[in-house]
């Protein structure tokens, strides 16, 4: 995998998440970042920090993010949420508009 | 705003069942940070499961800023107690929770944020609630119709300083009363149908120089003065003299609503009226009988005059102001075939059309397919018979309904009650947009039911009263997107076809006498209240009408039939702003789908 089809995602405790930069695009936000002109530093380094987000809640989004990209391929699973994290994972999916 | 995927997954997880709420709720603190439109589609959301009880409140103390409770019959005294701790609830409908009383009422009199307030027809808020509310100051929005509260509970509502709308509909508002409102400059939008004001009083009105909505439909008022910045005028049912007749500025009237009203002067009363900016009128029921007056109102978009004297001379003054019409409503008026051929032609814009229980008969549907905007279409109890002789050749005989094959927006028809057979209605398959279709006619075979399979569209057929069979339906391959089909009185099927039917097409809901109605049928819309008792009452073989009534109804709408439900439904929207007709369409369907 090159390093520019990878984008860095990293949680409030420090945590890094590798995935693939097609799988980050999922999230309008993210997508925002990587895409628009320039200003962003993320743009450049392909790293994006959450600080309001927990590594539990940034490691299911990343899931989310991958059972997206298959469910639109056709692939008709459901995507399984843990009730603990219902709240939580709302409401960073809401920051990341995904 | 709109939910995004992820957003939504959660939410179905969270109000998934009480257990997914008690692990969730454990984590308290993290409702503090949810933003105030999550918290309300989970409350929404919650409400419908019946996952919500009274301490569960407490989580959104922090992110609450509008809560909508309409309807809800287990609000209470407990629920006000935690809802009164909302800091930031701005907006609160405590609309039909019939077991909020005055009592109730008192922990919400210390909410600093709260501005609009909504307690139509909680039966049981009297003068002494009236205490309570006068203490919140900040309220800009107050809707207390169809309560208990009286005059004198009105007469207090005169230090709420701020309010700009305000509803007494339904309440005894004496002369008296509504002269010691006066303090209310600030007021907008007043509401008070059946009151008890009369001529007298009604001069106060003048005091609110910034009224631009009145509704004083079922008063005895005859004399409305002149109010200078009035927009909607509701005097629906009244006896009118005159309105709005005075020396200063003219009005500028979008919405005038006279359904009903008796006019002693007739088409005089409109002299005065500045007519042109007028978008909205309802003339429906009323005594006029000449109607010149409309050729002024050429901006009018919305025109309702069913049941009026209107008759084919009188069409001409339509035509006049065809140009922006959005809106027609013909029904149980004189109109014929030749007053539907007057109006061909100069419609240019017009998409819903009604001509029920009209004398119309089959030349008038070659009119209606020159009016090539049309996308709702309602041909009911009228002469049509779907065929219509050759031009040269008396005796040859072709469908009538070919005309409609013009009309490449069509959406819903009605021919309801009419004589078309069959064969006529082959044209109908090449209309590719029809998603609503009604055919209750007796002629009707399994023949009409093979031919409907190839519309796209359709998601509602109800074809009662046809001589279906068995067989027929049993074959019957139904278009992908029909979700209702109505095929009660067709007498000839029986409960095990119609079964069947409903377990091969599990996604449809099939309406025949055969089929014990189940709550998700019954209580439709995205506000639907699926309570244990409704499922209850319902699954009872007996048809809506004849289910014994609770003491307090658990959905409104199973109070009435559907043919009240749709009249009320035309109520509604000429309650509404008139510049939304593009609600329209889709308030006009009454199917659980929508």
């Amino acid at each position: 995998m090159r390093k520019e089809d990878t984008v860095k995602l990293i949680s409030a405790e420090g945590f890094e998440f590798v995935i693939d930069k097609e799988a980050a695009m999922v999230s309008q936000t993210i997508r925002n970042m990587l895409t628009s002109p320039g200003s962003f530093a993320e743009t450049e380094h392909g790293e994006v920090t959450f600080p309001e987000i927990s590594t539990v809640i940034l490691e299911k989004i990343c899931q989310y993010f991958y059972w997206s990209l298959q469910y639109a391929r056709g692939k008709e699973t459901e995507f399984p949420i843990e009730p603990e994290l219902t709240l939580e994972l709302m409401m960073a999916a809401n920051y990341l508009h995904t | 705003m709109e939910e995004t995927e992820l957003v939504s997954l959660c939410l179905e997880a969270a109000c998934k069942s009480e257990e997914s709420v008690e692990k969730w709720r454990r984590q308290r603190r993290t409702l503090e940070r949810l933003p105030s439109h999550l918290a309300q589609s989970l409350l929404q959301r919650l409400l419908h499961r019946r996952l919500l009880f009274p301490s569960l409140l407490e989580v959104f103390k922090y992110s609450m800023e509008e809560i909508d409770l309409r309807g809800q019959n287990s609000v209470d005294a407990e629920w006000m107690a935690y809802i009164g701790a909302f800091r930031y609830l701005r907006y609160l409908s405590l609309a039909d929770c019939h077991r909020v009383t005055n009592s109730a009422l008192w922990p919400i009199i210390g909410m600093a944020c709260l501005k609009e307030l909504d307690l139509s027809r909680c039966t049981k808020v009297t003068n002494a609630g009236v205490r309570h509310l006068i203490s919140i100051s900040t309220l800009e929005k107050l809707w207390v119709s169809e309560t208990r509260i009286t005059a004198d509970g009105v007469a207090l509502l005169s230090s709420l300083e701020n309010l700009s709308v305000l509803d007494l509909g339904g309440l005894p508002v004496t002369d008296k009363a509504l002269n010691s409102l006066q303090l209310l400059t600030k007021l907008e939008y007043l509401d008070l149908w059946g009151s008890k004001i009369s001529n007298g009083g009604v001069g106060v009105l003048q005091s609110f120089p910034k009224l631009s909505f009145l509704n004083l439909a079922w008063t005895s008022i005859t004399n409305l003065p002149d109010l200078s910045a009035l927009e909607c005028l509701n005097m629906s049912n009244c006896t009118i003299n005159s309105v709005l007749h005075g020396t200063g500025d003219k009005a500028p009237l979008t919405k005038l609503i006279f359904s009903g009203a008796t006019f002693i002067d007739g088409a005089e009363t409109f002299l005065y009226m500045e007519k042109s900016l007028l978008l909205f009128l309802d003339i429906s029921n009323s005594s006029l009988h000449r109607f010149s007056f409309l050729s002024y109102m050429e901006m009018l978009e919305h025109l309702d005059l069913s049941s009026s004297m209107l008759g084919d001379d009188s069409v001409e003054h339509i035509v006049c102001i065809g140009a922006n019409l959005r809106y027609l409503n013909l029904s149980s008026t004189k109109v014929s075939s030749t007053g539907v051929g007057v109006l061909a032609g100069h419609v240019p814009k017009l998409e819903i059309l009604s001509l029920s229980h009209t004398s119309i008969d089959d030349m008038a549907l070659l009119y209606i397919g020159m009016m090539l905007s049309l996308k709702v279409v309602d041909l009911s109890n009228t002469n049509i018979k779907g065929t219509i002789p050759v031009e040269g050749m008396d005796c040859q005989m072709v469908s009538s309904l070919a005309a409609l094959q013009n009309l490449a927006c069509l959406e819903r028809l009605v021919l309801e009650q009419t004589k078309v057979r069959d064969a006529d209605l082959s044209p109908l398959s090449s209309c590719k947009e029809l998603s609503h279709l009604s055919l209750n006619c007796a002629s009707l075979t399994d023949a009409t039911l093979h031919l409907l399979a190839s519309l796209p569209r359709l998601t509602y057929l109800s074809i009662c009263e046809a001589v279906l069979t068995n067989s027929g339906l049993d074959s019957f391959t139904p278009p992908a997107a029909l979700r209702v089909l109505d095929l009660r009185d067709c007498w000839l099927l029986t409960e095990d076809a119609v079964s069947l039917f409903s377990k091969k097409h599990p996604q449809i809901e099939v309406r025949h006498e055969a089929v014990p109605l189940l709550s998700s049928e019954l209580v439709s819309s995205n506000r639907a209240s699926l309570s244990q008792p409704s499922s209850r009452t319902s699954r009872m073989k007996s048809k809506q009408k004849n289910m014994p009534l609770s003491q307090f109804f658990i959905d409104q709408r199973l109070k009435y039939s559907r043919e009240e439900l749709l009249a009320l439904q035309y109520s509604f929207l000429s309650l509404n702003s008139p510049d939304d007709t593009g609600i329209i369409l889709s308030e006009l369907q009454l199917d659980p789908i929508n």
